[in-house]
């Protein structure tokens, strides 16, 4: 593992307007995370953990302080500028995978290559790859909605893999899924993340992910309670 | 611009039976919209070759005191061209005249003209081929109003120059059919040189009918009318009825417009995940916007291309067997043919899928605007209200 930071979150507050008051999701955080880490952000609901994800992926602004992700203060982009990092920067893996439902595993994991303008061959090439790495070669043409849960999942990794980014925001990816999925989920990206030299950061309850993380962030309320690295439980099988 | 076409190409065709109910609906205002057009375009086409040929032809030269709408000037509404300015013209007389068939009496018009003109369609020739004293012709309607046919022979009664009454008998040499119920309807024609014999109005006329449509000057108290002057009533008609007809072939499209406005509302609630992914996947809100927007307008694309798939066949039928109109159209006095065969110009078709999609679009870009608005946070949750 490298030294490089990659992401830089610098006292950053958010809240949201609630009722006619405000509502602290996040309070003066300060967190670094390095190429090629396999990091987690744990905690009760309502604790900031997916707050936080958003403003790494560009999604959200945080209301104080600065997140810097690739070298880019995201408060200060404009709508082009944020969406430009997060397609050629940022993979996102969600909690009930988000997959376009027209579309087949081959279209959905495409997506990201065509807002790249990257040829028909080159973009069948790289699918068909990304695919192979979660094993799902064989149903590239089936539509979501016949797909199980563990293969929708592993479908999702492979559109946030396919682009090769630097960094994989995971949202719950276990959530939804048996202990054996799970794993096979977790151990696939932990797998990528080692071949590959991605940073992936999880938001997470699920003990089994956890057990492969090489350190765990909890949040509470809203700000970092512990953080520590960790000798992960699991190896790659 | 290609991928948001793919994409939204994708997303109807995966939309499945909603797509299709509102490209069918589309469609269906598509080609009615033609159709309906067509059959004017037709009608005005007709109605105003038969007009020229029947009754007009390339212009009329009248006597300043006649008024074709005025009865009470056809008494003395008549006067002799100089003959220098009589080149090219076809004289015609009109006398009120009263015929008693079987014992009725109808009033008639005795449209004197000459019987070798050749500028209009009218059967003159049967009146130089025939042995009768006071040979005439006449159309359908006159014949089944007045109960005549070809052979007959009916009292005719008139006034000469003086105002003094006379009458014969004529025979009736020939039936034309025409869709013109000016030259029909309430109209007897014979020989101009009979009219003249009958009246003693020798060389007077109440108009003459231009044939090649090139006057250089009028005579003093006689005026000129174009082809197009002596149309434009008709012209006036036809796009008044045009205009009447937009009205319920505009609601109709409105109908299918308000489906792809709906569909468009509710997809864009519906689909806040959707939307949130496609943020979260790099696309920036306005191209999603694009995105929303060419979905819509494609349903226009969707619904002319099966609008081609049932219209063209259609259209080909009915410009080919045209449409029946009803007999009472025929004796309203409006040039109506008893077909009517529609015309689906080049232009028509354009202009109508010009509208259809410019208005699919409007109507697609409306609710699409939401999106640029969105927070991609709470779109992913489906948040939105």
């Amino acid at each position: 593992m490298t030294t490089e930071s990659i992401i830089s979150i610098k006292d950053v507050t958010k809240r949201f307007p609630v009722g006619g008051g405000e509502f602290t999701a996040l309070h003066k955080i300060n967190l670094e995370f390095e190429t090629g880490e396999f990091s987690g952000l744990i905690g009760p609901s309502g604790s900031g953990k997916t707050t936080l994800l958003n403003i790494m992926g560009s999604l959200d602004t945080p209301t104080e302080g600065q997140a810097i992700v690739m070298g880019k203060d995201i408060s200060k982009l404009t709508h082009k500028q944020s969406a430009l990092l997060r397609n050629m920067h940022l993979g996102f893996v969600f909690q009930v995978y988000n997959l376009l439902p027209v579309y087949t595993v081959f279209e959905n994991v495409e997506f990201s290559l065509l807002l790249q303008n990257w040829s028909a061959a080159e973009r069948k090439k790289m699918v068909m790859e990304s695919l192979e790495w979660v094993g799902l070669q064989d149903i590239a043409d089936k539509k979501p909605a016949k797909l199980s849960g563990g293969e929708g999942q592993r479908v999702a990794i492979a559109r946030a893999m396919v682009k090769r980014p630097e960094i994989v925001l995971a949202d719950e990816p276990t959530a939804n899924l048996d202990a054996a999925n799970a794993h096979t989920i977790i151990q696939t990206m932990k797998r990528l993340s080692h071949e590959l030299k991605t940073t992936f950061i999880f938001s997470t309850h699920d003990e089994k992910v956890m057990g492969y993380l090489d350190r765990i962030i909890s949040l509470e309320d809203g700000k970092v309670k512990k953080e520590q690295q960790v000798e992960a439980k699991f190896s790659l099988s | 611009m290609k991928l948001a076409f793919i994409l939204a190409y994708k997303n109807l065709i995966g939309a499945g039976l909603r797509t299709w109910l509102n490209v069918g609906i589309l469609s269906f205002a598509f080609v009615l919209i033609i159709f309906y057009n067509g059959i004017l375009d037709g009608w005005n086409d007709q109605a105003r070759r038969d007009t020229i040929d029947w009754e007009i032809g390339q212009g009329q030269i009248s006597f300043n005191q006649y008024d074709p709408f005025d009865p009470f000037t056809v008494m003395d509404g008549h006067g002799v061209l100089p003959e220098k300015d009589r080149k090219g013209l076809v004289p015609v007389l009109l006398r009120q005249g009263t015929i008693y068939p079987e014992g009725r009496m109808l009033s008639v018009m005795i449209k004197g003209i000459d019987a070798g003109q050749t500028a209009l369609k009218l059967p003159t020739h049967l009146l130089t081929e025939s042995d009768a004293d006071i040979p005439v012709i006449i159309g359908k309607r006159m014949a089944k109003s007045a109960r005549l046919k070809k052979g007959d022979e009916v009292l005719i009664r008139w006034r000469d120059d003086k105002g003094t009454y006379d009458a014969s008998s004529v025979t009736v040499e020939g039936v034309f059919d025409c869709n013109v119920s000016a030259v029909d309807q309430g109209q007897v024609w014979m020989s101009i040189d009979k009219l003249w014999e009958m009246t003693g109005l020798k060389d007077h006329t109440t108009y003459s009918i231009i044939t090649d449509g090139k006057i250089n000057k009028v005579a003093d108290g006689w005026n000129y009318s174009s082809r197009e002057d002596l149309l434009s009533d008709l012209t006036r008609m036809i796009a008044m009825k045009q205009k009447s007809s937009s009205i319920m072939y505009g609601l109709l499209l409105t109908i299918a417009l308000l489906a792809i406005f709906d569909t468009q509302v509710l997809s864009i609630f519906r689909r806040q995940k959707e939307i949130g992914t496609y943020i979260a996947l790099g696309m920036t809100r306005m191209r999603v916007v694009w995105l929303f927007t060419v979905e819509g307008t494609m349903y226009s694309f969707l619904a002319t291309v099966v609008g081609c798939v049932y219209g063209i066949p259609f259209f080909i039928y009915m410009s080919k067997a045209g449409m029946g109109m009803p007999e009472a159209n025929q004796e309203m006095g409006i040039v109506v043919a008893e077909r009517i065969f529609p015309v689906y110009s080049a232009g028509l078709i354009l202009s109508t899928v010009a509208l259809v999609i410019i208005s699919a679009t409007v109507v697609s870009f409306l609710p699409s605007r939401k999106i640029a608005k969105m927070n991609p946070v709470d779109a992913l949750k489906g948040k939105m209200q």
